[in-house]
């Protein structure tokens, strides 16, 4: 246990302490002052102030509940979109040129509109987080799927097993990890598209917090210490997805 | 080996350096200055070129800036990029929102105030005339669309509240962060909103919509966009930072006599405004209201008056979730009167 755990974090704290490191070099090297690019203790210690006078809480909690009813909602509707594309050629032909426009067509150009019809709620940001993770999702699942083993399904088929058994003991077990590998990318999407969803308007949230740290409290170690806990949030819903993936897939996944 | 690891630590120090603040390279731009050669001075400007900039445009356009030895660039940037580039060295003056100085200021950002130009403040509270408004407190429960809460317009519209005794919860608040509450006014879907005495009143009435206009300056007197420019700045181009103000100052009172002349040099440096003239010559017309009150007609164009400051800053260090940290500064860390033309 102790050296499976040497194995997987050892690396990770060595590539950390060397970045934090390289950042304070750069600053006294540089000579830049705070409000430019403040060393990292200075933003460590925003950090623990802001987390101790309650004012990123109440951002996190928000984002956070944009974030996973956004990915649960997107991810949702992309396995079932992904599955149809794989199964029917037709959906394919039909869906994918609007899929990939919608792809093509910049979040952020759209976000704003979404706010002004769906407000500045929660809702606009759950349809921008939703929309942000639909196509990895989709293409994944579809990739996934169409990559199945078509022996496998013809035994299948000829052990008379139901459309369900086929889906539930062949297909979703064959295209877990092209899948998850599509979950993996949406986390960590669905963080910038809570993000983006903040920034086209809302009262609350990480997004939010960092237009008031830099341009209204000129707070630049704030603004740091909320990109650390951005960045932390994405790496802590990509590990979970990591470790419900080794339980389903197993270690190559 | 050794040698090239040596060689290559000092390459990455050299980079580092390089890649520092601008104003820890720069050199004195009086040994750069000379009759033959006029010393660069960047400028930064609000976010979109626009005829509120005439003044500038006009200086540029008339020589006045070159034949004060500056070879003037100018940048158009966003409040808080502003404010930070002008501490950092990288632009050397801009025109900035009074309030934003106190917030960077208290966060140790090294800028100083050099000049008024809005000597009253531009945000305000605006409805159509229909709607019934006509003071701050005919505001209590009525909806008012916003940005957000946080900026000139919101600490503008806490002092406002403030002086008719009510508080933001007093009102139903809308926010419209991509500044679409004019258009949300216009269609009734609010019934106030906060936007800028030189644009949306102004757009308002020439839509054939009479207007009230709710200003702050009677309840607190907030400091309006002004010129700004970084504590390094001030002490290696202060003869130069001179010249740029009284040459401003200058083309500004040449626009208050003929606002023809600045609406034709904001044309020549943007010709998109020349595609709706009537509008643009109501908004610089609007805008040159802005540019005196009672302070400045005492004591001259671009004066800062010290007590409107000092009222400023308790203010806002008195609101809740104010933005200042810490000690609240004092008016002569905010201001600089240097440069004025005496």
């Amino acid at each position: 246990m102790t050296r499976h755990v040497l194995r997987d974090f050892l690396p990770v704290v060595a590539v950390a302490t060397g970045f934090v490191i390289a950042w304070k070099l750069l600053v006294v090297i540089g000579g830049y002052p705070i409000f430019i690019l403040p060393p990292p203790e200075v933003v460590a210690a925003r950090l623990v102030a802001a987390w101790r006078d309650g004012t990123i809480e109440p951002h996190v909690v928000t984002t956070l509940s944009e974030i996973l009813l956004g990915f649960l909602i997107g991810s949702g509707l992309a396995l079932v979109t992904g599955y149809a594309l794989a199964r029917s050629r037709l959906a394919e032909r039909l869906l994918s040129p609007y899929l990939v426009a919608a792809q093509a067509t910049p979040i952020l150009a759209l976000a704003p509109l979404i706010a002004l019809w769906f407000g500045t709620g929660l809702a606009s940001k759950v349809i921008i987080c939703s929309l942000i993770v639909f196509f990895p999702i989709t293409v994944a699942t579809m990739v996934g799927v169409r990559s199945v083993d078509r022996q496998l399904l013809e035994v299948g088929r000829a052990f008379r097993a139901t459309p369900l058994q086929v889906l539930t003991r062949l297909e979703i077990p064959g295209a877990l990890p092209a899948i998850f590998g599509g979950i993996r990318v949406g986390a960590t999407l669905a963080v910038i598209g809570a993000i983006i969803g903040e920034w086209a308007g809302g009262e609350s949230g990480l997004g939010v917090l960092i237009n008031l740290a830099r341009g209204s409290l000129f707070d630049t170690p704030l603004l740091f210490a909320t990109l650390v806990t951005i960045a932390a949030l994405g790496v802590a819903l990509y590990w979970l997805i990591l470790v419900v993936e080794r339980r389903l897939v197993g270690e190559r996944g | 080996m050794r040698l090239r690891v040596a060689l290559g630590g000092l390459l990455v120090v050299q980079l580092l350096v390089a890649c520092g603040p601008a104003s820890s390279r720069s050199t004195s731009p009086l040994a750069s200055g000379s009759a033959s050669s006029p010393t660069p001075l960047t400028v930064g400007l609000g976010y979109i070129p626009s005829v509120q900039f005439a003044q500038f445009y006009l200086a540029q356009k008339a020589g006045y800036y070159r034949d004060a030895g500056l070879q003037v660039t100018f940048q158009n940037k966003i409040d808080p990029d502003l404010v930070t580039l002008v501490g950092q060295g990288t632009i050397d003056v801009g025109i900035s929102d009074g309030t934003s100085v106190i917030p960077a200021v208290s966060q140790g950002i090294p800028v100083r105030y050099v000049a008024t130009i809005y000597a009253q403040f531009p945000n305000v509270v605006y409805a159509k005339q229909a709607s019934g408004i006509k003071t701050a407190a005919d505001l209590r429960g009525r909806k008012l669309g916003t940005p957000g809460k946080y900026g000139s317009s919101w600490i503008m519209l806490q002092a406002l509240l403030s002086s008719a005794g009510l508080k933001p919860s007093d009102l139903d608040i809308e926010l419209y962060p991509d500044f679409g509450q004019g258009a949300a006014l216009a269609q009734g879907a609010v019934d106030a909103a906060t936007g800028f005495i030189n644009n949306e009143p102004v757009q308002l009435e020439l839509s054939g919509t009479p207007s009230t206009v709710l200003r702050v300056d009677q309840a607190v007197p907030l400091p309006g966009n002004g010129l700004i420019a970084g504590a390094t700045a001030i002490s290696n181009k202060a003869p130069q930072l001179r010249a740029f103000i009284a040459a401003t100052l200058r083309a500004m009172h040449e626009i208050e006599a003929d606002p023809q002349k600045g609406l034709d040099a904001a044309i020549a440096a943007v010709p998109e405004l020349g595609q709706d003239r009537r509008t643009q010559l109501a908004i610089l017309k609007a805008t040159i209201g802005t540019w005196s009150n009672d302070y400045t007609a005492a004591h001259g164009a671009g004066a800062i008056d010290p007590s409107a400051w000092a009222k400023t800053v308790t203010f806002m260090a008195g609101l809740s979730g104010s933005p200042i940290s810490g000690t609240p500064p004092r008016v002569p860390q905010l201001v600089d009167t240097s440069l004025l033309p005496s």
